[in-house]
């Protein structure tokens, strides 16, 4: 079965029937592709290359004196404890990996494959788990789950009349399980997509040659979305190995040592940015090593999903069972989502939340008086236009340097790819100061734009973009191209009227992958903001250091609403999905 | 030098004849006038703040243009060691985009100190300030425009006013396992400040004594208010300014000034040297000195740096409070050292 998967589906007369139109197509294919690649590795060159290049330089060199020197290396690698955090780092990504693989592909399948009921629910409450800012996620897990005052904890001991309540938040585990659950929509929507585009047919072939249910979904649907599936789960390690929000408000209490919380000391005085940016540099290296063991993992085989011959998918019946798949994704929302949003809701309604649940506590007032301010307004506003022109930058961008690494055209393809790679993995901060020293002063002179802030969304979240059309372009199969361009269309014309056209569902994907994490980026923001330029992540670190949880909290429902509104918008506008058949 | 002694007995004129009124500049001294004149042809002023939030900082500035129309105020707030790094690099590629730098840290001052990057300026206001805050920078180049406190904070529905830690000391009493929070040196300098007095009063054993209390430790000094809310600790060391602006909307937390002193940060704000704005620059530094900016202040429940402007309800006075701060010798000396010891002792 596996074997059948593996042919690549374009049959050996392709190459020579293309005889005729060849020499039009491939003058007219090749320039403008030659045009795309150079336009597409420029404006790498740019966004990622100038920005990583400047750190890479800053770590080589001397605080004081600006000569060359390897001291910063030195003086980031040299405590066995910075060393631990790294490697702390590591398994804490590893673990959020699995756990969002077990949250997100189950969930995936249900929503994409089968007959599950609430459908539309629980992919609604997937997206909100990804618009929630981890930090708003964590501190929400902090009055659910804190050892002493957490909700579930008191209702257990309350039920029990147990002395100590059943969860800690503050451990290792408790962190992973909070990242996990806000990290577990990436895999999901990478999953589903390419789930989306797999037909029934070799399911249905798998199922009259005798194979069972679990077999089948095992050896042929997962298989299939194999790339989809590595690519989310590379987008989730990386996000992890650089986050901050959730570390700092669980790790640090809980005394657990990781990376970016240990880079942070390089900011407080004496401050050594330098060496902050040799402390991330090597992590350049992990995303490296991540792609060579994708390599490995997909070998030669391939993925094609999507042929010339029209599709049919048919929901697998699970009967009795759907029940049971039901039951599992709304527990997977509900720790994400259902839960975390009912702690928050207490803030968000009250006067006074340290109070806790009164009917003279209940109050709008948190919610009006966010909307009523022109300035939060317009923060609000802010943060959605930039990021959905940071999100329609990093699609097209993305497409273009996936395209041509997939169909290996150009020379530099293997360049394209770390460059399109590397501001994931560097922590935020970092990464910022290289945006701010490659952009804010002359001659670029972007200070104070709304254009730098746009540039830093779309250079930090383009890896996720260009993994998720990696993975679509890897379904596409070729020949649908090649036909194009047989009929003498250029590869333009294939391009724009083949491959977006059959891939717009996991373009909108990665349209929402690049714009939500875009409307919470904190560490970039902090950088690149200025007075007429302030975002959502700012005015939520504002609200958090002076106390103002109430506000903070209902500005976390604002903003749950507001995406989904969007998102829900975005869905309909691309219209009906081609493949589903309507019963 | 002849418009300038115009403008000067032109505005001595206008404060006369207008003493009562504040608008517009007017009730300045003949040395403000003239610099309001000078500070009108730039037009506006930067401000790097790590201190205060946005909507404050941008009400400051909103009050400054007010006071003084024609010049506008780019107020940023970020975090202090942000707003370092972002002038560190401004001043690499040589065009300083604020004028006005403030930080909690003293440490960044002397560091600009050092590179001869700041102007030196003191503002005629800095007389009508409290007499503590005067003196704070010897040498003429910073003035203090914020004052971090840090002082005991409890939850009033968890742990009565009786029962309360009234002085530093009383922390470490055994009835406190598990239930105290606080910050931590190496994520905030306010905290960082406060583990250089505590261990100047009492000896580092006193962290030894707190951590086997098993204390919350969370990153900033403003942790412990939503801690306290949230009633995971019942204790803290903290803000008063959050924690009172929280207890004013209903939140059941109270604040007790250590009779033995409360530890303030003092908060720098300087003036870059090369940057667009010189006399708006200083002419905002007199307005950080004035008593309308410490009634912003105390209507934010932040301490105002006056003893003409009455603190926030349930704050004292710094003339009526007792209060301690660590030199910036003994802070740019043992904060470093301290992170190490915090991370020895707490493991984080």
């Amino acid at each position: 079965m596996t074997r059948s998967l593996a042919e690549p589906g374009v049959g050996p007369g392709v190459g020579s029937v293309a005889g005729r139109g060849r020499g039009r197509a491939i003058w007219r294919g090749l320039d403008l592709t030659k045009i795309i690649s150079a336009a597409a590795l420029l404006a790498l060159l740019f966004l990622v290359a100038t920005p990583v290049g400047s750190l890479v330089i800053s770590s080589l060199r001397s605080t004081d004196t600006g000569a060359f020197t390897l001291e910063n290396y030195v003086i980031a690698y040299w405590n066995w404890s910075d060393i631990q955090a790294l490697g702390n780092s590591l398994l804490y990504a590893v673990e959020v990996t699995v756990l969002s693989a077990v949250f997100a592909v189950p969930l995936a399948w249900g929503v994409s494959r089968t007959d599950m009921p609430g459908k539309g629910l629980i992919q609604v409450l997937t997206l909100g788990a990804f618009i929630t800012p981890p930090y708003l996620g964590a501190i929400a897990w902090i009055l659910l789950a804190g050892p002493n005052a957490g909700w579930l904890n008191r209702a257990w001991m309350a039920v029990t009349g147990a002395e100590h309540g059943l969860v800690n938040i503050y451990t290792f585990s408790g962190m992973v399980v909070v990242t996990a659950l806000y990290a577990f929509p990436y895999m999901f929507v990478f999953t589903s997509d390419a789930l989306d585009r797999v037909s029934s047919e070799m399911e249905e072939a798998a199922s009259i040659l005798g194979s069972g249910g679990m077999r089948t979904i095992f050896r042929i649907t997962l298989p299939l979305v194999l790339p989809a599936i590595i690519g989310g789960a590379i987008v989730v390690f990386l996000d992890t190995v650089a986050l901050f929000g959730t570390p700092a408000i669980i790790a640090l209490p809980a005394r657990i040592k990781v990376m970016t919380l240990q880079l942070w000391q390089f900011f407080e005085f004496p401050v050594r940015a330098e060496a902050a940016a040799a402390y991330a540099i090597p992590l350049v290296l992990v995303t490296a090593a991540l792609f060579a063991v994708q390599r490995v993992v997909l070998g030669r085989k391939g993925y094609i999903a999507l042929t010339g011959k029209g599709g049919v998918r048919r929901p697998t019946v699970l009967g009795p069972w759907r029940w049971v798949m039901f039951a599992y994704a709304l527990f997977v929302v509900g720790l994400a989502v259902l839960l975390p949003y009912a702690a928050l809701a207490q803030a968000a309604f009250s006067k006074a939340w340290g109070l806790g649940f009164h009917w003279a506590n209940l109050t709008f007032g948190n919610f009006s008086a966010l909307l009523a301010d022109p300035a939060s307004r317009e923060t609000i506003l802010h943060s959605f236009t930039y990021s959905a022109a940071s999100a329609c930058f990093a699609v097209v961008l993305a497409l273009a340097a996936a395209y041509l690494v997939s169909r290996r055209l150009g020379r530099f393809t293997k360049v394209l790819t770390a460059l399109c790679m590397a501001p994931l993995v560097i922590p935020g901060i970092v990464l910022a100061i290289g945006f701010y020293s490659a952009w804010s002063p002359p001659p670029l002179a972007l200070y104070g734009t709304a254009t730098i802030l746009v540039l830093g969304f779309t250079a930090r979240f383009l890896p996720i973009a260009y993994v998720n059309c990696m993975a679509g372009l890897r379904s596409l199969n070729p020949e649908m191209e090649d036909a194009v361009r047989i009929l003498g269309g250029s590869r333009t014309l294939a391009v724009t009227r083949v491959v977006v056209p059959l891939l717009k569902k996991s373009l909108v994907g990665s349209w929402l992958l690049v714009f939500i994490p875009a409307t919470r980026e904190l560490s970039v923001a902090i950088f690149l903001v200025a007075a007429h330029t302030r975002v959502i992540a700012m005015m939520m670190l504002d609200l958090s250091e002076n106390g103002s949880f109430e506000t903070l909290a209902a500005l976390g429902f604002v903003l749950l609403l507001a995406t989904i509104l969007i998102v829900m918008v975005g869905y309909r506008l691309v219209g009906r999905d081609f493949m589903l058949r309507r019963s | 030098m002849k418009l300038s002694r115009r403008t000067a007995l032109l505005g001595a004129a206008t404060s006369i004849a207008a003493s009562s009124s504040r608008a517009q500049g007017s009730g300045d001294s003949a040395g403000i006038q003239a610099l309001y004149a000078a500070a009108k042809k730039e037009g506006q002023v930067g401000w790097y703040s790590g201190v205060l939030d946005q909507p404050l900082c941008d009400q400051i500035g909103q009050a400054f243009t007010k006071r003084y129309p024609g010049i506008s105020v780019s107020a940023v707030k970020t975090t202090s060691q942000v707003a370092f790094q972002r002038l560190t690099e401004d001043l690499r590629g040589g065009t300083p985009q604020c004028d006005i730098f403030t930080s909690t840290d003293v440490g960044h001052m002397s560091y600009l100190i050092g590179k001869q990057l700041l102007v030196k300026f003191t503002a005629e206001g800095a007389a009508g300030m409290a007499k503590s805050l005067q003196d704070f920078d010897k040498q003429g180049y910073f003035q203090v425009s914020w004052v971090g406190q840090v002082a005991l904070l409890y939850n009033t529905a968890k742990v009565s006013a009786a029962d309360s830690p009234k002085d530093w000391p009383d922390l470490t009493d055994a009835k406190w396992k598990d239930k105290i929070s606080f910050g931590s040196p190496n994520y905030s300098g306010i905290v960082g400040v406060w583990s250089v007095a505590m261990e100047n009063k009492y000896g580092w054993s006193y962290f030894d004594k707190l951590n086997k209390l098993n204390p919350l430790i969370g990153r900033s000094v403003d942790d412990a208010t939503t801690v306290l809310n949230s009633g995971e600790r019942v204790v803290a060391a903290g803000n008063p300014s959050s924690a009172l602006r929280s207890a004013a909307k209903g939140n059941p937390l109270a604040v007790n000034y250590p009779p033995s002193g409360m530890l303030v940060d003092l908060s720098p704000s300087a003036i870059i040297k090369g940057s667009k704005n010189p006399n708006a620059a200083k002419l905002f530094i007199e307005f950080l000195a004035s008593a309308e900016y410490s009634q912003i202040l105390a209507d934010a429940f932040e301490q105002p740096l006056r003893d003409d402007v009455s603190p926030p309800k349930g704050a004292k006075s710094l003339t009526d409070v007792k209060f301690f701060s660590p030199t910036p010798e003994e802070i740019e000396k043992q904060l470093p050292a301290n992170k190490q010891k915090w991370r020895d002792t707490f493991t984080g």
